[in-house]
């Protein structure tokens, strides 16, 4: 009897060490994306930014941001839609700007709406197609910067905190789009077209793969014509939006997206399917 | 009272009926040798190898026929290996339990995972090689084993086993207690296990195992014609799994063992693959002695299986530290190829920079977190989340045997085999990773289809399902098979001469159930689909001629025809209810010829064999980049053939030192190129392609083994030394890299001719082994101590399996995508050059002590 007890305790032992196994999991503390550490200095607005390097941008050019110089913006558009390919579109309350990031699913970690303090030296900022652009060297070129760099320049600023205070009022706008508007009045921006008519080429969704209509760097461009439109002005929609296959009125429209400039042709890339809604 | 014992030792001895031809001198082992090598038998397979990973092929073979020196030594040998034999999947090796079969239907194979942890209640088993008459089936075409799990016949009394490794386990425990058979004819035996380590002992980083293990056993003789058992058992297991890499990221992770199926959460690591089983069993058993010649075995078979494996799964960029266009090899071509690549050294020497910290060559978990609670902020789906794959069973079986020893030496058995087997395949949501929901949307559709047509929707039945943790989504059926077998088996001795002949004869149906209507197949998803039926049968016979003075040779023929299982007999079960196109019945022919020497001091076998499998049906599933979707891929009409020598020698060099030799060298490929139809997820079309697979061969084991050991015995020491050597390791070929359209779109089509790939090879090389065992005796009781020393030189780069991807080697662009062309551009990431493989443990240990009381 006293063997089957020592039995029994080495069983219990055994079975009780058995139940200190992994456990249920803890929701993880913090922000672990960007660099928490950054403190803020000069800053500089978008407008600022875009003045002072005009020159480099209207050429295509490119140069590399020596100053100290701190941005604080919003995050007006990204890649949440598949439509902005490895781009962050951000604002302040001057302007706005693309951020070219070698890195996906951007839109997961920094959503519309989020703030951001920046870290502009060490980055690059130029032009392409006169589009102002911030990124990274890439083939001797301006390009997108690696996600490892852009999170070391990169810290997101939570609503509520007291970090938040110095955004002031800063938040996502839209405007109405106006052709005459130069590159730095209004790219960079969530537009809004109104009455415009989209061309129906081909298979008539916005971005259709089937062959129907060419594809510049597997998008669309739509022309856009009458209302607000202007007469040098697309809807560009990648074929790997999540919204490509959104059907295209044969009536005027509403619509919004970020509009963009790409040699003297506005580009409007819309973000998610909500801004192609046609009617409001 | 010796009536009843005569009884049982009929009823449960285990029985061979193969002529042995000489004596078995060389044969006796030592107690500390046989208890090694039974525990080992025990260990080694069912925990380091066999089904415990999703990302090899789990099909090693496990016989131990002891009429020949080489079944009967190479898989305690070879283990560490994960050979296979005859290069042979597990499908063709049946394992029985009382005479009843125990093989999962579905894809034919048996886990021995589940019954691992319980050695002691599985010692007692008779092991056919593919050529021996048997009294409890027809034996498969690599072996039958058939485990006698009537509490009579396990071990009589009290025994504690502690061991200890630094394997996938750390530490383990058994118990076991038999009373054996009783004055009144009742005998109880039950045995308790449990194995365990945690994060931080296991021998792979980022995996655990914590396994109970349980066995209990009641017999009751009734009288000299019937007895009555029965038993049951189960192991509840949860454990992580590793996967396998490239050779990149071992050398940037400075780790063969590099596994990126785990990462940090909060400072804790956390495994993302997880398995979880229980498959509690029930088995009993009626044995009915009608006289002394005749029997009568009955056994009834209920299995609850549950089988749950978890997996990090997104709708966004894929989080996997080892997604390929993580690698410095994505940035700059590493191999010299002519062509349009990418060199920048920037890019490659920051990835390189990036691998070398742990949280970045890891999961990390809190960014997965955030993202999805930044995305709650603005209501939207979660785009990262744990799922859970389940794979359940509910398997009922009845088996009968007739056994009738007709004169001494000429005996005939049959029996008949029912069973019904329910499997349930869902998906569940296992941990959204801090998010609120998502729906049950096919993601890959959103964009061709708007997200809430019912198109992409997985199940309209539900409509625009927001799913929760715990939630189905994905998939949700049953797949049902039920078969019906008749076997007879017939031996004789004439003079010189022991044949047998052995047939089958049976039936199987199968359906599909679906509990979702896809939206892609709304009027063929859900509910039963038709009734598949097959026949099928075999014939097998054998000879042994004894030549005298010791000498023997064997020879053995057999033709049969296999149903398919249901695992590779529909298209896509995931989503809808067709069956695969153009499916049969596949055909085997089998021979063997062997030569067999045994007298006192030396006993050899040499073995040839040939097999050849035509209409052989497979199945694949895997992400196809060039269709951006799934695919999913049934392989028919596939021909193969298996032909190689085996060795096996022993040598009784002194009365306390024996030699063993073992070696084959063997050949295992597919004979012709094979037709595939694919259906891609998200156009729901199925398309035809050649795969061009002729002379791709078995993977994941040596195709040339060889071996040379020393035991010694003396007094109640027992030493071990044995050298291995392993060559020609295939991994696991890529169908999708050898399609015929794929070979074309990768420049691989020149003036009529395709240039296939090499298939992807491993690494073989020698390894030594060593264990050594004493016996002591305490109070008057057996205690033994034994330590196995696996890999003595350390050597770390030998492969034991792995796979080559299935992407291409090119990006399909459609920049001037007409609609019917399909225009590419070379990758960088060479996935030719990139197989995953998994490599063997470096110097590892097992201290086993157990004692009996």
């Amino acid at each position: 009897m006293k063997k089957q007890s020592y039995i029994i305790a080495l069983l219990a032992g055994v079975f009780a060490f058995a139940s200190c196994q992994e456990g249920d999991w803890d929701v993880p503390e913090g922000i672990p994306y960007g660099n928490n550490s950054l403190q803020a200095g000069a800053t500089v607005t978008i407008a600022e930014l875009q003045s002072t390097y005009a020159s480099v941008i209207s050429s295509d050019n490119y140069k590399q941001i020596t100053e100290d110089l701190w941005l604080r913006c919003v995050v007006n558009g990204n890649d949440f839609g598949d439509n902005l390919y490895k781009q962050l579109s951000v604002q302040d309350e001057t302007g706005g700007i693309i951020i070219g990031i070698n890195g996906s699913d951007q839109g997961a970690f920094m959503p519309v709406g989020q703030k951001l303090l920046i870290s502009l030296k060490d980055l690059y900022i130029g032009g392409y197609g006169t589009q102002a652009q911030i990124g990274g060297l890439y083939n001797g070129g301006l390009g997108r910067m690696e996600i490892s760099d852009w999170k070391k320049h990169v810290r997101l600023i939570m609503d509520g905190t007291p970090d938040a205070v110095a955004y002031g009022t800063m938040k996502v706008d839209t405007i109405d789009f106006d052709p005459s508007k130069s590159m730095a009045q209004q790219a960079g921006r969530v537009v809004r077209l109104s009455g415009v008519t989209i061309s129906r080429d081909g298979t008539p969704v916005v971005a259709p793969d089937d062959g129907s209509v060419s594809l510049i760097s597997n998008c669309v461009n739509r022309t856009l014509s009458g209302g607000n439109a202007g007469n040098k002005c697309v809807l560009r929609t990648s074929t790997y939006a999540a919204f490509k296959g959104v059907a295209i009125p044969t009536t005027p429209v509403v619509l919004y997206g970020i509009a963009t400039i790409y040699r003297g042709t506005w580009q409007i890339l819309a973000r998610t399917e909500s801004d192609l809604t046609w009617t409001k | 009272m010796k009536h009843l014992l005569l009884v049982f030792a009929f009823v449960a001895a285990p029985k061979i009926h193969a002529q042995s031809y000489g004596t078995a001198g060389v044969d006796s082992l030592s107690t500390v040798e046989e208890e090694l090598q039974a525990d080992d038998s025990n260990f080694t397979f069912t925990e380091s190898q066999l089904g415990e990973n999703d990302d090899i092929t789990a099909d090693v073979i496990r016989i131990n026929s002891a009429t020949n020196v080489y079944t009967s030594q190479f898989g305690w040998t070879w283990s560490g290996i994960w050979f296979k034999y005859r290069a042979l999947d597990n499908a063709y090796n049946d394992i029985y339990m009382n005479g009843v079969q125990v093989n999962n239907p579905e894809n034919g194979r048996f886990q021995y995972s589940t019954v691992g942890g319980m050695n002691d209640a599985l010692r007692n088993k008779d092991d056919i090689s593919p050529f021996e008459a048997n009294n409890f089936s027809f034996s498969g075409m690599g072996g039958s084993s058939n485990y006698n799990l009537r509490a009579g016949r396990m071990p009589v009394g009290h025994k504690v086993t502690l061991s200890g490794a630094n394997r996938n386990y750390t530490l383990r425990a058994m118990y076991s207690f038999g009373t054996g058979l009783n004055k009144d004819g009742w005998a109880f035996f039950g045995t308790v296990g449990y194995r365990w380590s945690n994060m931080r002992t296991a021998a792979v980083k980022g995996t655990f195992y914590n396994s109970l293990a349980y066995f209990l056993a009641a017999q009751k003789v009734i009288n000299d014609k019937h007895s009555l058992s029965i038993s049951t058992w189960g192991s509840p297991t949860e454990r992580a799994t590793a996967g396998a890499s490239t050779d990149e990221a071992n050398w940037l992770a400075n780790d063969y063992q590099y596994n990126p199926y785990w990462g940090y959460q909060n400072g804790k690591k956390r495994a993302s693959r997880v398995v979880t089983t229980f498959e509690p069993s029930v088995l009993a058993t009626w044995d009915f002695n009608i006289n002394d010649d005749m029997k009568l075995t009955t056994s009834a078979f209920v299995k609850v299986a549950k089988y749950k494996s978890t997996k990090l799964n997104y709708s966004g960029t894929n989080p996997h530290p080892d997604y390929w266009k993580r690698f410095p090899s994505y940035n700059y071509d590493v191999w010299g190829r002519d062509g349009d690549y990418t060199y920048d050294n920037v890019a490659y020497w920051t990835a390189y920079d990036n691998w070398q910290d742990e949280s970045y060559r890891q999961i990390n978990f809190d960014e997965l977190y955030f993202a999805n609670t930044q995305l709650n902020k603005i209501g939207a789906d979660a785009i990262y989340w744990i799922e859970a794959r389940h794979n359940n069973h509910l398997m009922s079986n009845l088996s009968s045997t007739y056994e009738w020893n007709i004169k001494r030496s000429t005996k005939l058995s049959a029996g008949i085999q029912l069973l019904s087997n329910r499997g349930s395949h869902y998906r569940t949501l296992e941990d959204l990773l801090g998010g609120q929901y998502f729906h049950n949307t096919n993601t890959y559709l959103v964009g061709d289809y708007q997200e809430t047509s019912t198109e992409a929707m997985y199940d309209v039945n539900h409509g625009y399902q927001k799913l929760i943790e715990g939630d189905r989504y994905g998939y949700d059926y049953d797949l049902w098979n039920q078969d019906i077998r008749l076997w007879t088996c017939f031996s004789m001795d004439r003079g010189i001469v022991h044949s047998f002949v052995t047939g089958k004869l049976g039936g199987r149906r199968m359906w599909r159930e679906g509990f979702m209507r896809n939206g892609l197949f709304q009027d063929n998803s859900y509910g039963k689909s038709s009734k598949a039926h097959f026949l099928d049968g075999g014939l097998k016979a054998g000879s042994t001629v004894n030549l005298g003075k010791g000498h023997a040779i064997t020879a053995g023929l057999g033709y049969e025809f296999r149903a398919p299982g249901a695992s590779v007999a529909f298209m896509c079960p995931e989503m809808n209810n067709d069956y695969a196109l153009n499916l049969k019945n596949e055909r085997v022919l089998s021979t063997e010829l062997g030569y067999a020497i045994n007298n006192k001091w030396f006993r050899l076998n040499l073995t040839g064999y040939y097999y050849r499998t035509m209409d052989g049906n497979e199945w694949q599933q895997y992400y196809n980049d060039d269709i951006n979707s799934f695919s999913y891929n049934s392989l028919t009409g596939v021909r193969k053939e298996h032909y190689g020598v085996e060795l096996g020698l022993k040598v009784k060099l002194t009365s306390s030192l024996d030699l063993l030799a073992l070696g084959t060298y063997s050949e295992a490929k597919y004979t012709d190129d094979t037709q595939v139809n694919w259906m891609s997820s998200t156009t729901g079309k199925i398309n035809q392609e050649i795969c061009h697979n002729k002379g791709m061969r078995q993977s994941g084991t040596p195709l040339a083994a060889a071996s040379l050991g020393l035991n010694y015995r003396i007094e109640r020491w027992y030493l071990n030394l044995t050298g291995n050597y392993y060559d020609r390791i295939y991994l696991s070929y890529s169908t999708n890299m050898r399609y015929e359209n794929n070979l074309k779109n990768a420049g691989r089509y020149h003036a009529g001719e395709y240039d296939v790939p090499d298939q992807a090879k491993g690494n073989g090389g020698f390894m030594l082994d060593a264990s050594i065992g004493r016996q002591f005796y305490i109070l008057h009781n057996p205690l033994s101590v034994n330590l196995q020393l696996c890999n003595l030189t350390n050597r770390r780069n030998i492969t034991t399996g792995g796979y080559e991807q299935s992407r291409s080697n090119y990006s399909v662009t459609e920049t001037e995508n007409t609609g019917t062309e399909v225009t590419t551009k070379p990758r960088t990431y060479n996935f030719e050059k990139n197989a995953k493989r998994f490599y063997a443990q470096g110097l590892n240990f097992m201290l086993n002590v157990n004692y009996k009381f």
